[in-house]
């Protein structure tokens, strides 16, 4: 193999900036739909289960790929109380481009696991390295406002003593 | 099976966090150049071209449309494959299945990535879908701080270990004209010395974004005889998707899911009578995101028992000199064109069958290797590469 040497040749070029913000519109879906709308209205973590199977469909979808069947409107309310199963923490700042906002050391997110069953992804409110290894039990804070984001209406996920 | 294929030439671009002496097109056209000249081959040989490119990561629409003129392409036959971080080996097994259909007797396949056009990590942090937490997810890395934690627990290796692995990923690399990072580390302390990223990983635990391209040129065993004295026959390729864990991605801290690697693995040692992968098998080169990553798909590969990837890195098995080295080419870690990772993996285990690795070919002779991939998530290829079928 050769490599062809380019760069050594030292050519003129432009550099072309373009700084404009771009709009973004996400359907959520009819069932998706739902998780939002409960969320932003209730402060409440819906899905909805299979039919045949029984398992909590997550997210919620319109069919159960394992069954192969619609699974309707069979609404379940989730906890939002679970254990946190994994964790780790952001030591080098991020940012997040779609909503503009800084992720900044230590950002810890974790993943847990509600008392249903279900495996979520979010942050924890513990932000002291040496506490978080022994944050087990936790809950979620909703956002009292801007909410209608989903997941994200929740602020973070709080230790709780029980 | 189909007809046989040969990988009958390879090429790449060297690695480099910036480009700005060129555009996508014109440094992809380096490595198709590269392939056809190592075939002795020209533009006009090449039936169908082949692509593999994450332009999401990029942001470029199309890219593939910009560069039919640089590789060959021009009124030709051929698809774009984007399957995440298994793109670039994707593309190989795309190539394969129509040269050994019969429909082309050549074909050229192509993985790329210029990383200085966009910003990947945040490509990824943006582009997850909202409901796994957009924004909650720190890219690829975050991801795989939880993997390596979840094996550090699992298997009771140390971060000693995994500095092992990343001295031996730039041994590698030093040796490999075409690798992006050349550190030069002497030390396991050097490595643990190094910032956290995410905690635990470190930045000298994980792959950096590089520009760069690999391209490889496919042909029926007719062909492939004129073409070359040395061509290395593509013996099977696996893939396996699956959904992604649902305790996470890469780990899974609940040890109760289904690793897609030990699937792949199964069916490709079981489809060509691979009963011991670590004597029937001389080397391989993996897709390791991080040096953790590395010492778990050992196990996941079968190269060692579950829970003792670290102990083949204690004992320097898979050093250049070992008895089954991986990734001397430097690896993932120190290379890591995304849309061309995994075609990388490939090219460097065929230039270990050929013996024409040069500075990293292993000390042992090479007459079956491995290149695996890894997408996100939680997707494997694997691709099974012999001197002689």
């Amino acid at each position: 193999m050769t490599t062809e040497k380019t760069a050594e040749k030292k050519p003129e070029y432009l550099k072309v900036e373009i700084a404009r913000p771009r709009s973004y519109k996400w359907s959520s879906g009819k069932y998706l739909g739902k998780l939002y709308k409960e969320a932003l209205e209730k402060k409440k973590l819906v899905t909805n289960r299979c039919p045949k199977c029984k398992q909590l469909m997550w997210p919620p979808m319109a069919v159960c790929g394992r069954c192969n069947v619609a699974t309707g409107e069979d609404w379940v309310e989730m906890s939002d109380t679970g254990t946190v199963v994994q964790y780790t923490y952001l030591v080098f700042p991020l940012w997040d481009p779609h909503y503009g906002d800084r992720l900044a050391n230590p950002y810890p997110t974790a993943t847990i696991k509600l008392d249903n069953g279900v495996f979520l992804v979010h942050f924890l409110e513990e932000k002291d390295p040496e506490k978080l290894k022994k944050v087990k039990r936790v809950q979620a804070v909703w956002k009292e406002e801007g909410r209608g984001r989903g997941l994200a209406d929740i602020l973070c996920f709080r230790t709780i003593e029980e | 099976m189909g007809n046989r294929v040969a990988i009958v030439g390879i090429g790449q671009t060297y690695h480099k966090s910036a480009r700005k002496d060129v555009n996508q097109q014109e440094m992809v056209g380096e490595a198709v150049r590269a392939a056809l000249a190592d075939a002795q081959m020209k533009a006009k040989d090449v039936e169908a071209v082949f692509t593999s490119n994450m332009e999401t990561f990029e942001g470029l629409f199309l890219p593939d449309h910009l560069m039919a003129d640089e590789i060959a392409a021009y009124m030709k036959p051929g698809l774009k494959v984007a399957t995440g971080g298994t793109s670039g080996a994707s593309v190989v097994e795309e190539g394969f299945h129509f040269v050994a259909s019969g429909l082309f007797d050549t074909a050229l396949v192509i993985g790329f990535e210029k990383q200085d056009t966009g910003d990947t990590t945040a490509a990824i942090t943006a582009a997850v879908t909202p409901v796994w937490g957009k924004g909650v997810a720190t890219g690829a890395i975050g991801e795989f701080a939880k993997q390596a934690l979840t094996y550090m627990e699992r298997s009771g290796a140390k971060e000693e270990h995994a500095a092992m692995v990343r001295l031996k990923a730039d041994k590698g690399a030093c040796r490999n004209p075409y690798a992006h990072l050349k550190l030069g580390l002497k030390s396991i302390k050097e490595v643990l010395d190094s910032g956290y990223l995410v905690w635990p990983l470190r930045l000298l635990d994980f792959c950096p974004q590089s520009c760069g391209a690999c391209a490889l040129i496919l042909a029926s065993e007719s062909r492939a005889k004129k073409i070359t004295k040395k061509p290395v026959w593509i013996a099977d390729v696996v893939t396996v998707h699956q959904e992604p864990f649902r305790a996470g991605s890469f780990g899974d801290p609940t040890g109760t899911e289904e690793y897609s690697q030990d699937i792949a693995a199964e069916r490709l040692y079981k489809r060509n009578g691979i009963t011991n992968p670590m004597k029937d098998i001389c080397m391989a080169e993996i897709y390791e995101p991080s040096n953790w990553e590395e010492m778990s798909h050992y196990e996941h590969y079968h190269f060692c028992e579950k829970g003792e990837g670290w102990k083949l890195v204690e004992k320097g098995i898979t050093e250049m000199e070992g008895a089954f080295p991986v990734n001397p080419s430097g690896g993932v870690i120190a290379t890591n064109p995304i849309g061309g990772t995994p075609t990388i993996r490939v090219a460097e285990a065929a230039l270990q069958v050929r013996g024409d690795a040069g500075e990293h070919q292993v000390t042992r002779d090479v007459h079956t290797a491995v290149a695996t991939a890894l997408g996100g998530p939680n997707w494997t290829v694997m691709t099974l590469l012999r001197r002689s079928l």
